[in-house]
């Protein structure tokens, strides 16, 4: 069996990448997916913690995140499909009305 | 099981009433007065049992044999739900006229407030971690909708985008937070978190302190404390009226329901390591919250921004917990009922004024004249300020009142009379607002007071907020501010440990 450290090893790799990507990317769908990659190495830090307690607890959890990542999923692809509809590019730099002309309002 | 069901009446009617507005929505034939109708009525009906159950609920947990202690029923979870409940209300009857006046609004709108409302009686409840997540998770997400809701502007959009963008972070921290204490403790009951931190000596559980501050950024983010406030300006101007009222009063007051529980229990055997982190963050949430408030020429913006001041004052008091002061608790909920009559007031104005004219009434400069073209608003706008200024003979000054007075019998007077002179610089910009509505003349002639149910409300609020200043105690059985200490401090008695 590999140690937990391993495991835990690779989840703050992904988590680091994840952050990274969110930092420095433009485009909407990786910032998406860099959540997503975020949340996905806390489920694995959770399935590792629970193979440590020899218990499913945290297993169980990491399902249950997987629900409310799909909702969060759900929300955010409807937002980058409607903002590509209006200025037709995914950029987040393309959206910059409240930080431009805010007292035009 | 009876008496279970009977506690978790007000949240299954929540549930119920927003599955139901949720179909009834594909409907075309109902008018939108009728589904804000049904909204308040299921509100209201929820309202009415958790005021019942707050007479004779002491410390119960929901469905002990299926859920364990995931779920708590004690006096503050029932007047934090009480709060909820009651901002919903008022949020949506103030602004009836707006809904009507704007064509995006729909069944849907008011079926993914009350799942909103139904996340937040359930992060009031909460006795776990995870189900803390799931429940801020769900108020965050409906949340998120709720801003992008205007889909004529693009500028609501983008109010969206960063809000859901930021706001996933920090539920990635909040997560991750919990995941850490997990792997240390092995469990996620606060009791048994607290069992363990109270057992162990610092040294030796650095990764659960870790854990515990990622759960603080997350829920610091969420109320908009300073390093973390970046969001609060745009996102509030970005979207419409009546959610930025929602967010300001009732998802603040929500995130405090948990802030509070977590800190009082579990908090309580590392408060040496974190008081100094909330000072901190509490001087520069004032600092820069004033800052922010003073530059803004949008009276949203202006709110926005002086919302994150509202919250340092009561991170002072949160300060003052840790250091041991007996009523930073409940002056913190008396802090949030004040903040919150007074700013869903003043909002309240504001989309009202927005529901007449288009484009008007947003800037400072729209509202000069404003007292003799509406002088009952006017008059009612200058309390709302008042009292957010913290002016003696509003409900705002004893809010404030307390704060400062917990943080003098922790022994923080230096800290106070920062808290006192960021109270002074606020002042500028509400009097600002005051000066403008009465020393300038009107271009427009005066305008009859338009009697409905918004504007009936706005008066009744501003009569509220004085009331609860000055006349504490001239009506017998109705608590004025006193009792409502009073309660606040006997809801924090039966908190759980």
């Amino acid at each position: 069996m590999l140690s937990p450290d391993a495991f835990l090893f690779v989840a703050v790799v992904i988590f680091a990448i994840g952050l990274i990507g969110l930092m420095l990317r433009r485009s909407l769908f990786v910032v998406y997916l860099s959540i997503e990659l975020m949340l996905s190495s806390v489920n694995l830090i959770l399935a590792t913690f629970s193979r440590v307690h020899g218990e499913m607890g945290g297993g169980v959890v990491s399902l249950l995140m997987i629900a409310v990542i799909a909702a969060e999923a759900a929300i955010f692809l409807a937002l980058i499909i409607y903002i590509y509809r209006i200025t037709k590019s995914v950029d987040s730099q393309s959206i910059t009305q409240l930080t431009h002309k805010r007292d035009e309002a | 099981m009876i008496w279970d069901l009977y506690l978790v009446m007000p949240l299954a009617l929540i549930f119920i009433g927003a599955l139901f507005l949720m179909l009834f929505s594909l409907v075309q034939k109902v008018e939108l007065a009728n589904y804000n109708l049904v909204t308040v009525a299921f509100l209201t009906l929820s309202l009415i049992i958790e005021l019942i159950i707050f007479q004779n609920v002491e410390h119960d947990y929901l469905f002990e044999t299926i859920f364990a202690k995931m779920f708590i029923v004690d006096k503050l979870s029932t007047l934090f739900n009480i709060l909820f409940l009651s901002g919903a209300i008022l949020t949506l009857l103030i602004n009836n006229n707006y809904f009507k006046s704007r064509d995006y609004y729909n069944g849907e709108f008011f079926a993914l407030l009350l799942f909103s409302i139904f996340g937040m009686m359930m992060l009031a409840h909460t006795n776990e971690l995870i189900t803390a997540f799931i429940s801020i998770e769900l108020a965050s997400i409906t949340l998120y909708v709720l801003v992008g809701y205007n889909h004529h502007s693009l500028k609501s959009s983008e109010a969206m985008l960063k809000y859901i963008i930021l706001g996933s972070l920090a539920g990635v921290f909040f997560i991750l937070g919990v995941a850490l204490v997990y792997g240390v403790v092995g469990s996620t009951y606060l009791g048994d978190i607290y069992t363990y931190l109270a057992h162990h000596q610092n040294d030796e559980m650095t990764l659960l302190i870790v854990g515990m501050m990622f759960m603080m950024v997350t829920l610091l983010f969420k109320i908009g404390a300073a390093p973390f406030h970046s969001w609060v300006v745009d996102v509030y101007i970005g979207s419409p009226f009546p959610v930025t009222m929602f967010m300001a009063t009732t998802l603040k007051i929500a995130i405090f329901s948990i802030l509070l529980r977590l800190f009082l229990v579990d908090f309580a055997p590392i408060y040496p390591i974190i008081s100094e982190i909330i000072k901190a963050v509490a001087i520069l949430t004032l600092l820069i919250g004033s800052l922010l408030a003073i530059s803004q020429t949008q009276l949203k913006g202006m709110l926005a921004a002086s919302s994150i001041v509202h919250v340092g004052y009561m991170l002072i008091a949160l300060y003052a917990i840790s250091l041991g002061s007996s009523f930073a608790a409940s002056a913190i909920i008396f802090y949030l009922i004040s903040y919150f009559l007074s700013a869903v007031g003043a909002f309240g104005i504001l989309s009202f004024l927005a529901s007449d004219e288009e484009k008007r009434h947003l800037s400072f400069d729209d509202f000069k004249g404003f007292a003799h073209e509406r002088p009952y608003m006017a008059a009612a706008m200058t309390i709302f300020m008042l009292s957010l200024a913290g002016f003696p003979s509003t409900i705002g000054f004893l809010g404030k009142f307390y704060i400062f007075m917990s943080a003098i019998e922790a022994g923080e007077i230096l800290l106070a009379g920062f808290g006192i002179m960021i109270a002074f610089i606020s002042i500028y910009y509400y009097f600002k607002l005051i000066a403008l509505m009465y020393f300038y003349p009107s271009a427009n002639p005066k305008k009859k007071f338009p009697f409905s149910i918004s504007t009936l409300l706005i008066v009744a609020m501003a009569l509220m907020i004085v009331w609860g200043g000055i006349g504490t105690g001239l009506i017998p059985f109705i608590a004025g501010a006193d009792g409502l200490l009073t309660i606040a401090s006997e809801a924090l008695k039966t908190i759980g440990k």
